[in-house]
């Protein structure tokens, strides 16, 4: 028996996989490489699989994490390249680490680094340090609950302009995400269509660096 | 992060990974490296497509060869196709992303007659002409294949050439025809569709002319090129066990359809029921030995990672290794956790016993399709199966714990009176009287029977190819008998619309006059007439009016000595047998199957399967 935290990249073919369906793929990838997967005990048992912070349609990133258990005794190399092996191409695992408890908590995630590619049909209208100087930020943010006024800026942590890769815009953002709050890219380009509205942002596409402890650290 | 103009469309459109490809065991390949760019196109939504076993087969064996790189092609749903449209964007493959319209060959496969105004709507948005006669050598070469393949004549001046029958072995010997066309500089389609024309089971249909007679039936239809056979025969797999079957299958992100492995246990139909025309096109039967099931079973579990698998064919109770096949596929899905899921089986105490091991916990609904209310019916469409046999099988069910019951019923069969549509009521009666003259204690609680009615359809390659189709009144008539006459309330009734089967029984039997209807169709905005929420009856109503044809035409009895549009096409089946066939249906006389004696329909000709056992 072993459990292992992964740290795995999601490329631009795989990125339009929902959470669900990505889920359902890790297991058949599983099952293809042979491994034997902890089951969940109970009624309708299920393979014990964690993913922190799971990623929005359409978004690439860098390290993504994920908790899994097998039957087997492996070492951490070997896990990772039979993942390699089986996982289709796009999806990178790039570190596995062997875990006996918490030492990776995925509860430490608070924050997420993105770099955001942005088509502005007026991009001299976007400033992000006029933005981050109003005292509130409110846009409608979708919750469980319906649509709400909310103040994002105290989830923007850091906001700068960079060069863009596509589009004529770039960003990299330092968002919160994880358990206690998340804001996603698109709430913040929301905000940004609404408080500098002399532009519109036609099109963005966000790429997620890193998951982040609230020391802006990564777990591994 | 880069982005380009597709990700603008995939951001807005539902389920985005319909058009993004990359699953697993999909195929890579550098267009350099290959002389052929091959698309094999599904004519509906990619979760319909990806649960075709005849796509699988088909790119699997064209990938494996190193000069030919087949890709697959869905019809885009109307949210994508409306955005596509808007910018500019053409219909493209999903494992390179690339524009069809650059490809070497289309490969269509037809498998239902409400796909034809998807074929011609995706040509349309691929950028190509959609007649074949106005596509020059600098377009794909458009080929189709499939069971409506036998009789495309309605969408025969869409395509360059049909291959009948199973295309495992003709698939390759008309892209290794295409390639030596290719590499001699393109020059004069005619000559490679005069080359193709040579190859059995290729059907060009700008090779023949048809003529009419005043009345609208035809006067002949006759080749017009030395190349082209008078009557053009399908292909089959000799030698079934050893056909190629991929060992590894695509596995898409998001669910499909059918989302497991399919297992094809053998090709062809013992039984000759008259109404079926897969029954008759698929013969002679051919199986594969359960030992070769049970490799293939393994290798696809453990290459596609899926925790399902099933059985695929007619007739599945007739496969003479079901026992040792069930035996060794429970064996591998216990060890492995994974479930078996059966098809529909004749019940009796084997097949019980294996549902009892299949299904541990849940006792899922069982389908019985006895087809015609009345034995009278039955036997006219030989169906070799009678009231005891239902009633004794029901008992069974019920006994062992069994509540949840369906029927399957055809409304409109030839000969079929009131009586036969109450006959329908009376054995769905006497199916709920089984369960009730079992003991409270001994059967488990909430009956549920569920009668299903559809529509009959006279397709081609049938006994009942000559015969009249129902109109669409007299349908809704035998539903509403059935209404009346279905007393209890444990009994539901479930019924199919009349307006599709209309459109399907003109398409099923029509003809070359049909094709600009079909274009005025899609004109109008026609597609996806599958589906509900797309299907349109009006608009098809007005374009059959613009086109001055009138549909109810091609829903009436044909004379036996009429010339029918697919005369010029076999599928090893004489016409002399189908007349037999008809003449015996209307004295309700049965055919016995192919393993109780021979029937003498002309398929032994093939010289193997069932016909040599």
């Amino acid at each position: 028996m072993s459990k292992f935290v992964i740290k795995y990249s999601r490329g631009d073919r795989v990125k339009y996989i929902s959470h669900l369906d990505f889920v359902r793929m890790f297991h058949r990838a599983v099952r293809r490489s042979g491994l034997d997967f902890m089951f969940s005990q109970g009624f309708n048992p299920h393979p014990i699989m964690t993913v922190a912070v799971p990623l929005s349609v359409g978004v690439t990133a860098d390290g993504e994490y994920m908790n899994v258990g097998f039957e087997t005794t492996l070492n951490e190399n070997e896990l990772m390249s039979i993942l390699n092996g089986v996982l289709p191409s796009g999806f990178d695992v790039k570190t596995v680490k062997k875990t006996e408890g918490k030492e990776y908590d995925f509860n430490l995630i608070e924050r997420a680094e993105y770099i955001l590619d942005i088509e502005c049909d007026n991009p001299n209208s976007i400033d992000v340090d006029s933005l981050m100087s109003n005292t509130e930020i409110s846009v409608l943010k979708k919750t469980k609950s319906g649509e709400k006024e909310t103040d994002i800026k105290p989830l923007i942590h850091s906001l700068e302009r960079i060069e863009p890769e596509s589009g004529n815009i770039g960003i990299r953002a330092i968002l919160a995400a994880g358990n206690m709050a998340t804001l996603k890219p698109e709430t913040l380009v929301d905000a940004i269509n609404k408080y500098q509205p002399d532009g519109k942002i036609t099109f963005f596409a966000a790429h997620r660096k890193a998951l982040l402890t609230k020391d802006n650290k990564e777990l591994l | 992060m880069a982005f380009n103009e597709r990700d603008k469309i995939l951001t807005k459109v539902q389920k985005p990974t319909r058009y993004t490809g990359g699953e697993i065991n999909s195929v890579m390949k550098n267009p350099a490296d290959v002389d052929v760019r091959y698309g094999f196109v599904f004519p509906d939504t990619y979760e319909i497509g990806m649960s075709h076993l005849g796509i699988k087969i088909l790119y699997h064996t064209l990938n494996e060869r190193s000069d030919t790189w087949c890709e697959r092609v869905f019809a885009p749903w109307s949210d994508m196709e409306a955005l596509m449209r808007e910018n500019g964007e053409k219909l493209f493959a999903l494992e390179s992303g690339d524009e069809v319209i650059d490809f070497d060959i289309l490969g269509i496969t037809l498998q239902y007659e409400l796909c034809y105004s998807n074929v011609v709507n995706m040509l349309d948005l691929a950028g190509i002409p959609v007649l074949a006669k106005d596509r020059d050598e600098s377009y794909p070469i458009i080929c189709g294949g499939g069971p409506c393949a036998y009789n495309a004549e309605p969408v025969a001046e869409v395509f360059d050439f049909f291959m009948l029958g199973e295309g495992e072995e003709l698939i390759h010997e008309t892209t290794d025809i295409y390639i030596e066309w290719k590499k001699s500089g393109k020059k004069d389609k005619k000559s490679f569709l005069e080359k193709l024309a040579q190859l059995d089971g290729v059907y060009v249909p700008s090779f023949y002319d048809v003529l009419y007679k005043d009345d609208g039936t035809i006067k002949s239809i006759t080749p017009n090129n030395p190349t082209a056979k008078p009557v053009v025969t399908k292909r089959i797999m000799a030698d079934f066990d050893k056909t190629p079957a991929p060992d590894k299958i695509i596995v898409p992100f998001g669910e499909v359809v059918h989302d497991r492995v399919m297992l094809e246990v053998f090709r062809g139909c013992i039984r000759g029921c008259r109404f079926c025309q897969a029954g008759y096109v698929y013969r002679p039967v051919r199986e594969r030995r359960s030992e070769t099931l049970t490799k293939l079973a393994e290798s696809l579990l453990s290459s596609s990672g899926y925790d399902e698998i099933s059985l695929s064919s007619l007739s599945t109770s007739d496969y003479r290794e079901l026992k040792c096949l069930t035996d060794n596929l429970l064996r591998i899905t216990e060890e492995k956790k994974i479930g078996l899921s059966l098809p529909s089986l004749r019940i009796d105490n084997f097949s019980l016993e294996l549902m009892n091991k299949v299904q541990k916990v849940r006792k899922t609904g069982i389908t019985f399709a006895p087809e015609a209310g009345t034995q009278r019916l039955r036997d006219v469409i030989n169906k070799n199966i009678n009231e005891d046999n239902i009633l004794k099988s029901v008992k069974l069910l019920f006994s062992g714990g069994w509540t949840n019951v369906k029927l399957y019923f055809m409304i409109g069969l030839p000969t079929e009176t009131d009586t036969d549509v109450e006959g329908i009521a009376e054995l769905s009666e006497k199916v709920l009287g089984e369960y009730f003259a079992i003991p409270k204690e001994e059967r488990a609680k909430n009956i549920n029977i569920t009668v299903s009615t559809s529509s009959f359809i006279p397709k081609p390659f049938t006994a009942f190819q000559w015969e009249k189709q129902n109109t669409r009144e007299e349908i809704v008539e035998k539903q509403d008998i059935l209404k009346r006459t279905i007393k209890s309330k444990r009994i539901r009734y479930n019924w199919h619309d009349n307006k599709t089967s209309y459109l399907e029984g003109i398409f099923a039997r029509g003809d070359r006059r049909l094709c600009k209807v079909i274009l005025e169709a899609v004109r109008l905005g026609c597609r996806f007439d599958g589906w509900d929420e797309h299907f349109a009856f009006d608009k098809w109503m007005q374009a059959f009016a613009n086109c001055g044809v009138d549909p109810d035409w091609y829903l009436r009895k044909r004379e036996y000595d009429e010339v029918l549009p697919w005369d010029h096409i076999s599928v090893g089946i004489t016409k002399s047998f189908f007349l037999k066939e008809s003449e015996k249906a209307q004295r309700a006389e049965t055919t016995p199957n192919c393993r109780e004696k021979c029937a003498g329909c002309g398929v032994a000709s093939f010289k193997t399967g069932g016909c040599y056992e």
